[in-house]
């Protein structure tokens, strides 16, 4: 795809597909993984300098996020035998993927370094359980906490429920529309032998698992994982001399918010979410829109979640997200599928890694399914999307992710195949 | 036993307890610019103007989004399940969080009027909650 006529050296265009991300790594997605978070990131980040054919020592920058629930780049850099020229250790979950992309194209832009290791390491299942129980629920309250812990509201699905019960006031979105967010990442993981959850799933089964909070039923949250991820990210030009078809960053939004982030219920309908704002950074940066995407990776901590941001990020109009996940568009094979892997939903809980990661495959055409492998090593796609099956999208060129922290922020990147 | 989570006021928000524990309803108001504001803050959130006072609210209100809790995330809360978190639209324009009480949570509806009544969580604090508007 040629570059469009107005891209000129202003920013943000002139950046437009000019870095690219050219190694990704993951562990195994497990519960239970009996490894430290530091022997985790190590896996994934060794995993992604050899999926881009570098050497460790070739990476010169290195980002990651926590909750301080990690380890800190400075093990992480010694330990792969990195010496680095930047590195910075963010606080955050979701979200943090596209925005810390967007951060190490920055700091490379600005020269301070060449080769940029993005990386999550979490014990998800076994450690710091992200729904805010065990240590994280400990009394007395005071600051912040004090207009919500007293009446018993403090996870992450207690925390988001409200808006997905006046998003089914206002625009009539109903339960079954919504479990299909479930069911067709579930067809998804049945095609993805790394999935921690590879059964498919039916509406019937959604719905008649138990309530955690309504309207959540237990199979419209997230499958907690053990697990570590890795991007490596660098220029485009130095992507030509790399293993894989490189994935062209073409635009990011990172940590756009809706006002007051503190209690962003005071302010405006709470059924809207931060891709009210992001679109409008989003699809100028990339010079493309909604339409013009393949296939999506709109984050799903909770069924909902995916929902509301193709809504608010505009593939849909709003109130018409539960039209749209149900409508087959999102299902492989269909017009837009989302989150091919199975997402955090069925192939673990990464806090958006995952997403990115499985669409930087797919723009590669050589995503990790059970096709058979050819003579040129690479595999050989059926399309058949039957369980078991295919799970790459057929001439994709473009991917939108959408990360979400919470309702308030969000985080967005377009990537092209390069 | 574990026991629910007791709030401990600080200097900033100490009106709004102390007026709870006196059964009134307290926010903050600013005379600059006539806004009401809610949780506490130290300044006005909509005009940034440090004039800010403590007057009692109507405590009337509709409710505007709710949830029911079923699974249990603190264990101050295992013998509160099933129980509702909801949001209540004051009529001063603010919204605030608080559990609904004197009703079935399967009788809530958006939109329903209510109005405050206080609930003792300790010997020090009462806790403002909201019931339906008799009739
Ligand atoms: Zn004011």
């Amino acid at each position: 795809m040629p570059l469009p006529a107005d891209t000129d050296v202003s920013t943000p265009k002139y950046l437009r597909d000019k870095y690219a991300i050219v190694g990704i790594g993951e562990t195994t997605y497990t519960r239970g993984s009996d490894k430290t978070t530091r022997a985790l990131g190590t896996w994934a980040l060794r995993n992604a300098a050899a999926d881009a054919g570098i050497k460790t020592s070739d990476i010169d920058g290195m980002l990651s996020y926590s909750n301080n629930d990690s380890t800190s780049a400075t093990f992480m850099a010694g330990d792969i035998g990195a010496r680095l020229n930047f590195y910075m250790d963010c606080v955050g979950g979701g979200s943090s993927t596209e925005a810390l992309i967007g951060i190490a194209i920055g700091v490379m832009e600005a020269g301070l370094c060449n080769c940029v290791a993005l990386f999550r390491a979490m014990n998800g299942f076994s450690q710091v359980r992200i729904g805010g129980t065990g240590a994280r629920s400990a009394t007395p309250v005071g600051g912040d906490m004090l207009h919500n812990r007293a009446y018993g509201w403090q996870s992450a699905g207690q925390m988001f429920a409200p808006t997905f019960m006046r998003h089914m006031y206002d625009y009539g979105t109903t339960p079954e529309q919504v479990a299909m967010v479930k069911v067709v990442h579930s067809e998804h993981a049945s095609n993805n032998p790394k999935a921690y959850y590879k059964k498919r799933y039916t509406v019937d089964d959604v719905l008649s698992s138990r309530i955690i909070c309504k309207p959540l039923h237990l199979l419209d949250c997230c499958v907690e994982t053990d697990n570590a991820t890795a991007i490596i990210i660098t220029r485009a030009d130095r992507a030509k001399d790399m293993r894989h078809t490189p994935a062209l960053i073409r635009g990011i939004v990172g940590r756009c918010s809706k006002p007051r982030m503190d209690m962003h219920y005071q302010t405006g309908p709470i059924s809207r979410v931060g891709g009210y704002y992001a679109k409008d950074i989003l699809w100028p940066n990339s010079g493309v829109g909604p339409e013009d995407i393949d296939a999506t990776g709109a984050y799903d901590a909770f069924t909902f979640t995916s929902m509301l941001q193709l809504e608010d990020y505009g593939f849909c109009k709003k109130g018409e997200g539960g039209d749209y996940v149900s409508s087959g568009i999102t299902r492989l094979g269909g017009k837009r599928p989302n989150n091919t892997s199975g997402g955090h939903l069925c192939e673990g809980y990464t806090h958006g890694m995952n997403m990115v990661i499985e669409n930087v495959r797919q723009l590669r055409h050589d995503i990790d399914d059970s096709c058979p492998i050819g003579a040129d090593g690479k595999r050989q796609h059926t399309y058949d999307y039957r369980e078991g099956g295919c799970r790459q999208v057929k001439d994709i060129e473009l991917t939108a992710n959408l990360g979400w922290a919470n309702p308030m922020t969000t985080s967005g990147m377009v990537m092209r195949r390069g | 036993m574990h026991t629910k989570p007791v709030p401990v006021p600080d200097e900033v928000s100490a009106p709004f307890f102390d007026g709870a524990r006196d059964r009134k309803l307290m926010l903050q108001h600013c005379s600059a610019c006539d806004g009401w504001s809610f949780p506490v803050r130290e300044r006005c959130p909509h005009c940034f103007a440090a004039a800010l006072t403590w007057r009692q609210a109507s405590g009337r209100g509709t409710l505007y989004t709710f949830t029911i809790m079923h699974q249990v995330m603190n264990p101050g809360f295992a013998s509160a399940v099933p129980y509702n978190v909801a949001q209540i639209d004051l009529e001063e324009g603010v919204r605030m969080v608080s559990n609904v009480v004197g009703i079935g949570n399967d009788a809530l509806r958006i939109g329903m009027a209510l109005d405050v009544v206080f609930e003792d969580v300790s010997d020090d604090i009462r806790l403002p909650k909201f019931r339906p508007v008799a009739g």
